[in-house]
């Protein structure tokens, strides 16, 4: 088996702060992507806006709960009610994080990273195929930032990602901002990153803004995409090929036009490196 | 140390620091000379308790403005102490917020439980499934012998609450920016429902009010009517009542 990567465009994340835009107009973008726990209520707003925005333009569900990396039993709960969201909605892509962020039942709410272990790489292995299985189709998981690194980690996390890929047959969602700062967290070439990831697993690409600390960066998606993780794109296009490309900003969100020049910027730089694409959004 | 065994020590730490061992974070985790390794866990320990105090902060708008950011804040932490998110759904981490400040009362304001509980069924009705309205016209062709026994059913995004203050006066003050000083304790029923995308409440008196929670906690209709006894036309209240529902949109049906 493989990853059949899709020919979306660019995207952006669809937020409430843009609902009555995406309600009264045809999209700007060529598809969204939502995170798929907000939407998972049987009733209210976000649903119906998500099921208008579904009818012409394709839909990402990204999902922050999965905790596929957890040691506590996948959530019966979650994947009943992802699977009926993936039934309401007809996504295009399913994707979640490589992290874990659940204990004994509790919930941590983050994407805490996993120490990088044959034994971390066969549980998650075991799970995203069983999470396959419940959902009948491939979901694809995301590099987490991170700003810990664990002593008992025996391979990189691009390694541990490209065997998790292979070993579960699922794709990847490769966030760019992700492996800048976690390389500059934890001391890592973000080049090499791009260069252990197998480019036919990768089905998705995000861009996102980030602060400096000081001491460390911090994943806030607060802001534009820095400079840095715009030159990292352009490598990342040049190993990849194109790949579907979200703008992800989801704190001090900008009106719809800034975000959709984000958004357009991408393309551009991809039109650079890579040629005009054959499809735009008008 | 196993994955299992990992994932224990770093929750511990992310949700309850002050009751941790950090040495033992030091053997599980690297850090570097201008960030420690319980530095950098201290990252997640913020976000942790930043991101489920925002979550409240969200459901509970009144609440929060009404105690401040500090007050606000610090009753976040004693509540996510007491009860840490059990749900996939970040959104549900207030669901028992009104239960911990009822058990934690401030002998000031034992009005802000009632407000609290207010607020978490605006919120429980924003995201409740959309329903069928039940006309009047299909009420009133029900045949009678069908009505003694049947049950109304409420739309599913209704609420009806029993509080011992009246909250949606204390919400609508800190809605308009007005002072908003203690409420006398006065039983009050509150009906919270939504209409298209739009939540409302407003205060049920009695006898209604008796009738509403009546249907609300499974009652039949008959029952139901029996809260007008004493009234002066207990049955032509009764109908005005269950007029005044159907034209509200609160009805779904009759079982």
């Amino acid at each position: 088996m493989a990853y059949q990567r899709l020919a979306l465009g660019h995207g952006v994340g669809l937020r409430t702060k843009h609902f009555a835009q995406f309600e009264a107009e045809p999209s700007p973008v060529d598809w969204v992507e939502v995170v798929s726990e907000n939407f998972m209520a049987d009733g209210g707003r976000p649903i119906a806006v998500l099921e208008k925005v579904r009818r012409d333009t394709p839909v990402a569900l990204h999902g922050v709960s999965l905790s596929i990396g957890s040691t506590d039993p996948l959530s019966r709960r979650y994947l009943r009610d992802l699977s009926r969201l993936i039934e309401r909605i007809e996504p295009a892509m399913v994707t979640d994080h490589l992290s874990w962020g659940t204990h004994a039942g509790r919930y941590v709410h983050d994407l805490l990273p996993l120490p990088y272990t044959e034994e971390s790489l066969e549980h998650v292995a075991s799970r995203v195929r069983e999470v396959q299985d419940h959902l009948e189709r491939q979901i694809l998981l995301e590099n987490p930032s991170s700003y810990v690194a664990y002593r008992d980690s025996k391979m990189t996390e691009w390694d541990f990602l490209a065997e998790l890929a292979r070993r579960a047959d699922c794709g990847i969602l490769l966030d760019v901002n992700n492996v800048y700062v976690s390389a500059r967290n934890l001391g890592f070439d973000p080049e090499d990153y791009l260069d252990g990831i197998p480019p036919e697993r990768v089905g998705q690409i995000h861009l996102a803004g980030h602060s400096d600390r000081g001491t460390y960066l911090l994943d806030t998606h607060d802001a534009e995409v820095s400079p840095p993780v715009w030159g990292l794109y352009r490598k990342a296009l040049c190993r990849l090929g194109r790949v579907p490309t979200l703008i992800e900003w989801d704190e001090r969100i900008p009106s719809l036009g800034e975000l959709v020049a984000e958004s357009h910027k991408a393309a551009a730089i991809e039109a650079d490196e890579l040629g005009p694409s054959m499809r735009r959004a008008s | 140390m196993t994955l299992a065994e990992t994932q224990a020590l770093l929750f511990d730490h992310v949700t309850e620091p002050e009751q941790r061992d950090r040495s033992a974070i030091n053997h599980c985790l690297r850090g570097s000379s201008d960030l420690p390794a319980a530095e950098r866990l201290q990252i997640y320990r913020g976000m942790y308790v930043a991101r489920l105090v925002d979550a409240l902060r969200e459901t509970f708008p009144n609440l929060a403005r009404f105690l401040g950011e500090e007050t606000f804040f610090d009753l976040g932490m004693d509540y996510v102490a007491r009860y840490p998110s059990d749900d996939y759904d970040i959104g549900r981490i207030g669901r028992r917020l009104a239960d911990f400040l009822r058990g934690h009362p401030d002998p000031e304001r034992p009005d802000l439980a009632d407000l609290a509980e207010l607020e978490w069924a605006r919120n429980e009705a924003f995201f409740a499934p959309r329903g069928h309205v039940m006309a009047s016209e299909g009420f009133k062709a029900l045949p009678a012998e069908t009505l003694v026994h049947a049950e109304l059913k409420l739309v599913p995004s209704l609420r009806v609450l029993l509080l011992a203050h009246d909250a949606s006066e204390l919400w609508r003050r800190l809605e308009r920016g007005e002072p908003a000083g203690p409420l006398v304790a006065a039983p009050t029923t509150v009906v919270v429902w939504r209409r298209g995308f739009e939540v409302f409440h407003c205060v049920v008196p009695p006898p209604e009010g008796d009738a509403l929670r009546a249907v609300w906690n499974g009652s039949t209709l008959t029952q139901v009517c029996a809260c007008f006894e004493g009234r002066p036309d207990p049955a032509a209240e009764a109908f005005a009542a269950i007029s005044g529902w159907l034209s509200e949109h609160w009805l779904e049906g009759v079982t």
